[in-house]
Formats: structure tokens, C-alpha cells, sequence
């Protein structure tokens, strides 16, 4: 028996289809974009060679001599790679017990974070210097200094985290103090990363809280945004930051295993990437980075990916 | 013309409308229908009226309020379910909406302490006072100890904890600071000697003495800190004042040094600050605690203090880890070199014989085992999430297929 489709039904039916010929690039567009329409670049564990990477918490692009530098905190070292992210060379010493943040200024000399023995490291390589880096003139407070992350200025002043006075400290190549920034909000836990963009803007973010700060060069607060509240688009436990050259805000969230992007008044623009452990995807992420030509560099576990964004 | 013809309409769709809710106005016309529910439910009659307290609507006959007479999907013929029933006559606004609720409230299990028809106890309670709170709270980890709080002893838990909801932790009734004094005003000699002349009126009793039972005079709690033991308050507050001679953590550093060093690792905790002065404050109580490490609350509670988005995603895991909230049996609190601040690393999970044998003889782990997606070494944590999963054993996958696939094709 054959079925004769009716006109009624032969109309439905092209309605249907037209239907779903309409949503699906809108659909389509809409998965793509929330895994980011992103490209892996490369990906570092370790090889034999180098060996495996334990516990890296820290990293950082060079943009002056194209090399990425790695906190590998768990084997007390830093490790070098060059600009196809090829393994180039690894230091440590014992000066350096578990490097965690680093940052490298425009001559070449790192200020690393010491985890192990909670303080700043310096390290100039071309003079074999390596030495704790005392700051001078920082204004008193009820804790003692306990150093966090830290980001670097075109200036080449060091913003440090100091983590049990819950303040940013912004200190000189000498270690001589310039200024403080606080937050005075009621439910402000401290800093957990910061940022500072060409123009000397201050980004900083509370992890427990889930609060994005923007500071303009004097340490104003320009905006605030970002909450732990159970909601869409809230953090769930964002512990890194990264701003691009757009002045668009990475945040990566690590217990959601997403990136999410912000423009600065805080609108959400879209998700990089999503949770899992395959290539592209991320596990529990602590730290991202982004250097000057947009890749994304994050570390999640034992493992470093480097994501390139591609523009549609 | 043509808007009479709407209104006619509307008022077609809304009687149709709330002719087709459960219950509405069936239930309400009808005045009393007991008389006829009553020819055949005849030995329910003595049951549900001769006790000291009967629920309105069975007072008045009025058995359609919550039941269909004719047909329901519900059992019992009931026009709702839970507390959606309830709520219809009990404002839900109204006592039942607190920051912290009840978990019975919560889940509308209102018949787990009322009786819906009849009860001899006040408020339709299926047990008298603490006998219904036992029920669920076992008594041998409340009045546990040898000396028992007076109320707690006469099952009176309402006089502290609001059996709903309330917007204060542990559905306590008021503040921790004013709760007490209720009962307790804090003046007096006596008041003043027991606490050696230092002004605590107006500070959180639950510091220091234990609200249900204790082993220590005073209702102490379990656990005193050596100075405070002592008495030598001085230690750390000038005489007479709750201030402290020192600033910060130094005051606590002074005698806990070597704990600072736990604190220079990888992963630090070297971070945590909410409301207290001192950072030391944010997780341990300075005086006394019924938990170790003197911590100021359970430790899953101080925990999930920082950590509430895990608390959410483990509250709604089906399958857990047991002890899930005893943190410290796998996490160190103050640092770790591994991650996930992880007692012993990768080998975590085979402290102390509680999985000692995995990975001798199941699926191989260890460093040289590479996760083919992360390249990575492989540990327990590949497979399972031992903070919750939707799948048994805590796997991150499905086990009989799903799982496997991840690395092997099949």
C-alpha cells in the first residue's frame, strides 16, 4: 500500500525542512563557538629529553627574544622553549627551590617567585647572578610580606601579589616600593593573579570571591564585575587571568575547566575551550597566559597547551 | 460587540483553565464532604478526629482540599504531591523560605514529622519534642556526653533551632551572639569569675562551650588550646580586654612556627582570609573545638566555607567517595607540592590501606603509564572523581563501554 502524501502535508513537510535548513548554521555556529573556534598549537608534557614536566604553576612568553619559559615547580626548575615551542635548555640552582610565577624584563633578567621559600628570586644569566630580590620602602602593614603572583610593565615595574595583606604591591627594578592597591570591599578575599596591559591598567582577580578587578595606573578602580553565585556565566572558581591585545579579559575557570572572555565592563563575549583532558580541552587549569600575537598559553595538571583563536 | 465576544472567550479559557487544576475549585464549592466520605471510610472516622489535635480541614469535613474524589494521578488521591499540597492553605513565603533550610522542607517531605490528618502532639508531629528530631539527628551523637544541656535533655530543640528554615546557620533562631543570653543574661558575679574577669557578653558563646552536651565542666568544648586551658589568658589578650598583644598572624606564629614552613609549597593556603582579623581565625578557633586541629566548625563546614561550588557539585554527585567530608584524610590544608593540595600526591589514595591494592591488579597506573589524550601519566583520578560522579564507583565515565573508549577503540 502506498502512502499519497497530501499537498497540506507536502507543505509541512518544506516548512519543517526549511525550518531546520534555517536554524542549523545558527546552531552550528553556536557549537563551534563555544568550544571556542580555537586551534591547538602545541601541546608540552615532557619527553625523554627533558623529562616530564610535575607541577608546573607558572609561565611565561618573552616577546623580546620569542621564548616561552616554564615554572616546572615540581622539579625546581625553569625550562625554556623556543618560538615553535621546541625544548631548548632548563635551569636551576639552589637559589631556586619551587618556582612558581615568573615574569622577564627588557634586559633579559627574570624575578621569579619562590614558593618554597616564600620570596622573589633574581636572576641575571648573563653575569651568573642569582639572589633573593629585596624590596625597600614598601608601606607597613599587620602581616608580614608573603609574595604571590606577579606580573611585569612596559616600564618594567613588577606588580606582586602580597597575599596575607591582601594588596597588590608595585615595586621598581631595584625592589624600591612605588605604590600599593587595595580593595576595601566588604567580602574581599585577596589576590589570587594579576595582569598589567601597555596602557599600565591593573587586572587582578579574587578566586575565592570570584571578582575581576581593573585598575587604571594610579590603582582607581575602573571596574569590578564577576561572582561564584550558582549562575550561567559565573565563576565557579576562577584562579588566572589573561588580557589580549583587544583588551578582551581571559578568565580561566578551574573548577568549570573553562576559559571565559569579557569585554571590561564585564559583558560576557564567549567560552574558549571545554572541560576534558583530550587535546584542546582542559582539566582542573590553574594558570593562562596570553602573549602579543593571541595565543593562549594554559597549564592544566602536568601539562601545557598553547591555543590559537581562530577569527571568523 | 467585538470585545464582548473576548471577554466571553476569556472567561470560557479561565474557567476551563482552573476547572482542568486539581483540586481547585471542585474542592473549594464542596463545604463538607466527610458525612459521605465517611460511609465507606467509616474506621478511618475515630482515627483521624478523636486525637488532641486535628488538622483543620479534616475538623471541617472538607476531606476534597486535598483529596480527589474521583480520580488523581497521585497516590491516595491526592490533588498534589508533597509539599505542593501544603503550600496551598501554608504560606510558603511565610516560615518555610529561610537562607538555611530544613532538608525535609527542602524536599517537601513534610509528612516526615506532621501527621496530615491527626495528632495527639501540638502541631499535628508525628513524636513528641526531640524524639521526632532524633529521628533523624541519632541522639548518641547529640547527648553524647556527661553533661547535657537542660533543653537538649527535655527534647526541647525548638528552643534553640527552627525546625523550617531560618537565614542562620543550623536553623538556629537567632544570631550566635544573642542566643544564649535568652537564657543566660551574662551578668552576675558567678558569670564573671567563670570567665576570669574578661567582658565576653556579646561575643559568640558557641566559641567556646558546646550548646548539646560535654565532658568538660562548663559545657566546654572537647578540645582547649593550651593557654586558654591554663587560663593564661594573657598569652595573648591584655588583662581584661578581648583585644591581642599582637597583630595578625604573629600572634599565633610566635608559638607555631614550625607551621609556617607547611605552608611554603606549590599549592598554599597561604591565601585565606574572609572576616577574620587573623588569617589563623579563618579555619581554627583560637579558644577551644569540639574538632581537631581546635578547627572552628566541622571540617567539611569550614571547608566548603571557600569551597561552596564544590559542596553544590558534590551535593548533587550521586555516587561519592565515603567520609567525603572528612577533607583532611586525603587534602593537607595548609600546603602541598601536589595537586589538588593531595596528601601524598598520586599515591594518595593508597594511604594508610584504603586502596592499597589498586593498580597492582586493575588497570595499570603509574608514570609510565600515558593517558593517550593528555600524554600524561596515568593515576587513580583518570578514571574516578572521588568527589562525586553520575556513574558507580565514581568513574568519570560509563563503565562498560564509555570508559574504555576514551584511550582503546573499539
Amino acid at each position: 500500500m502506498r502512502y499519497k502524501m497530501g499537498i497540506k502535508n507536502q507543505k509541512f513537510l518544506l516548512f519543517l525542512l526549511c525550518s531546520v535548513f534555517c536554524i542549523l548554521p545558527f546552531a552550528t555556529t553556536a557549537f563551534s563557538g563555544d568550544k571556542g573556534g580555537v586551534r591547538t598549537v602545541a601541546v608540552i608534557t615532557g619527553d625523554e629529553i627533558m623529562g616530564r614536566l610535575k607541577q608546573p604553576s607558572g609561565l611565561f612568553f618573552d616577546e623580546i627574544k620569542k621564548r616561552l619559559y616554564i615554572a616546572d615547580s615540581g622539579n625546581g626548575r625553569l625550562v625554556s622553549f623556543d618560538s615553535e615551542f621546541k625544548y631548548m635548555a632548563e635551569l636551576t640552582n639552589e637559589a631556586m627551590t619551587l618556582p612558581s610565577s615568573l615574569v622577564r624584563n627588557k634586559e633579559g633578567h627574570f624575578f621569579i617567585l619562590d614558593r618554597g621559600k616564600g620570596e622573589i628570586v633574581f636572576i641575571d644569566l648573563e653575569k651568573k647572578v642569582v639572589k633573593s630580590f629585596p624590596l625597600s620602602g614598601v608601606s607597613s602593614a599587620k602581616e608580614q610580606f608573603v609574595p604571590g603572583r606577579m606580573a611585569i610593565d612596559a616600564d618594567n615595574r613588577l606588580y606582586i601579589i602580597d597575599k596575607l595583606n591582601r594588596r597588590l604591591i608595585i615595586v621598581e627594578q631595584t625592589g624600591a616600593f612605588v605604590r600599593e592597591v587595595t580593595v576595601k570591599d566588604k567580602g574581599f578575599f585577596g589576590f589570587t593573579d594579576v595582569r598589567v596591559d601597555d596602557k599600565g591598567e591593573i587586572y587582578a582577580i579574587d578566586a575565592i570571591a570570584g571578582v575581576v578587578y581593573i585598575f587604571d595606573n594610579k590603582g582607581g578602580i575602573v571596574s569590578r564585575f564577576g561572582s561564584r553565585e550558582n549562575k550561567k556565566d559565573n565563576f565557579r572558581f576562577p584562579t588566572s587571568l589573561a588580557v589580549d591585545k583587544n583588551g578582551l579579559i581571559y578568565i580561566m575557570d578551574q573548577h568549570a575547566g573553562r576559559i571565559l572572555v569579557f569585554d571590561k565592563k564585564g559583558v560576557f563575549q564567549h567560552a574558549v575551550s571545554r572541560p576534558g583532558v583530550k587535546e584542546g580541552e582542559l582539566s582542573y587549569p590553574s594558570y593562562i597566559f596570553i602573549d602579543k600575537e593571541g595565543r593562549i598559553y594554559t597549564i592544566d595538571g602536568n601539562r601545557i597547551q598553547v591555543f590559537q583563536e581562530e577569527k571568523g | 460587540m467585538k470585545s464582548s465576544g473576548h471577554i466571553i472567550w476569556l472567561t470560557i479559557g479561565l474557567v476551563i483553565f482552573l476547572g482542568l487544576q486539581p483540586g481547585i475549585i471542585y474542592a473549594k464549592a464542596v463545604k463538607d464532604t466527610r458525612g459521605i466520605c465517611l460511609e465507606c471510610h467509616s474506621k478511618k472516622a475515630e482515627e483521624l478526629t478523636n486525637k488532641a489535635a486535628v488538622h483543620q480541614p479534616v475538623k471541617d469535613g472538607k476531606c476534597t482540599w486535598c483529596h480527589n474524589p474521583h480520580a488523581s494521578k497521585h497516590a491516595g488521591l491526592l490533588s498534589y504531591t508533597g509539599s505542593d499540597l501544603c503550600y496551598n492553605c501554608h504560606d510558603q513565603k511565610k516560615g518555610f523560605m529561610g537562607k538555611v533550610v530544613h532538608k525535609p522542607v527542602e524536599e517537601g517531605n513534610c509528612l516526615s514529622c506532621h501527621d496530615a490528618h491527626s495528632s495527639d502532639i501540638k502541631g499535628l508531629l508525628k513524636k513528641a519534642g526531640g524524639e521526632g528530631c532524633f529521628s533523624c539527628h541519632p541522639k548518641e551523637s547529640i547527648i553524647n556526653k556527661k553533661n547535657v544541656h537542660p533543653e537538649v535533655k527535655n527534647g526541647r530543640c525548638i528552643v534553640c533551632h527552627n525546625p523550617h528554615s531560618s537565614d542562620r546557620e543550623g536553623l538556629l533562631i537567632k544570631d550566635k551572639k544573642s542566643l544564649c543570653a535568652g537564657c543566660h543574661p551574662g551578668t552576675g558575679e558567678v558569670f564573671a569569675k567563670a570567665h576570669l574577669g574578661y567582658k565576653v557578653s556579646g561575643t559568640d558563646c558557641l566559641g567556646c562551650h558546646s550548646p548539646h552536651s560535654s565532658d568538660k565542666k562548663g559545657m566546654m568544648k572537647a578540645s582547649l588550646h593550651k593557654p586558654f586551658e591554663d587560663n593564661k589568658c594573657s598569652s595573648c589578650h591584655p588583662v581584661g580586654s578581648a583585644s591581642v598583644i599582637k597583630s595578625g598572624i604573629s600572634l599565633c606564629t610566635e608559638c607555631h612556627e614550625a607551621v609556617l614552613a607547611g605552608f611554603n609549597k606549590i599549592n598554599s593556603h597561604f591565601f585565606i582570609g574572609g572576616g577574620a582579623d587573623n588569617l589563623c581565625n579563618n579555619c581554627h578557633n583560637p579558644h577551644a573545638s569540639d574538632e581537631k586541629y581546635l578547627l572552628k566548625d566541622k571540617e567539611a563546614r569550614v571547608c566548603y566555607e571557600c569551597h561552596n561550588d564544590t559542596k553544590e557539585y558534590v551535593a548533587k554527585s550521586n555516587h561519592k567517595h565515603p567520609k567525603l567530608g572528612i577533607c583532611s584524610d586525603c587534602h593537607t590544608s595548609h600546603g602541598s607540592n601536589s595537586q589538588f593540595f593531595l596528601t601524598k600526591g598520586n599515591d594518595t589514595c593508597a594511604m594508610e590501606n584504603c586502596h592499597s591494592t589498586q593498580g597492582k591488579f586493575t588497570h595499570p597506573i603509574g608514570e609510565k603509564i600515558i593517558d593517550p589524550r593528555s600524554k600524561t601519566p596515568m593515576n587513580c583520578s583518570t578514571c574516578h572523581n572521588p568527589m562525586g560522579s553520575p556513574e558507580k564507583a565514581v568513574l568519570r565515565f560509563e563503565k562498560d563501554r564509555e570508559l574504555c573508549e576514551q584511550c582503546h577503540q573499539m
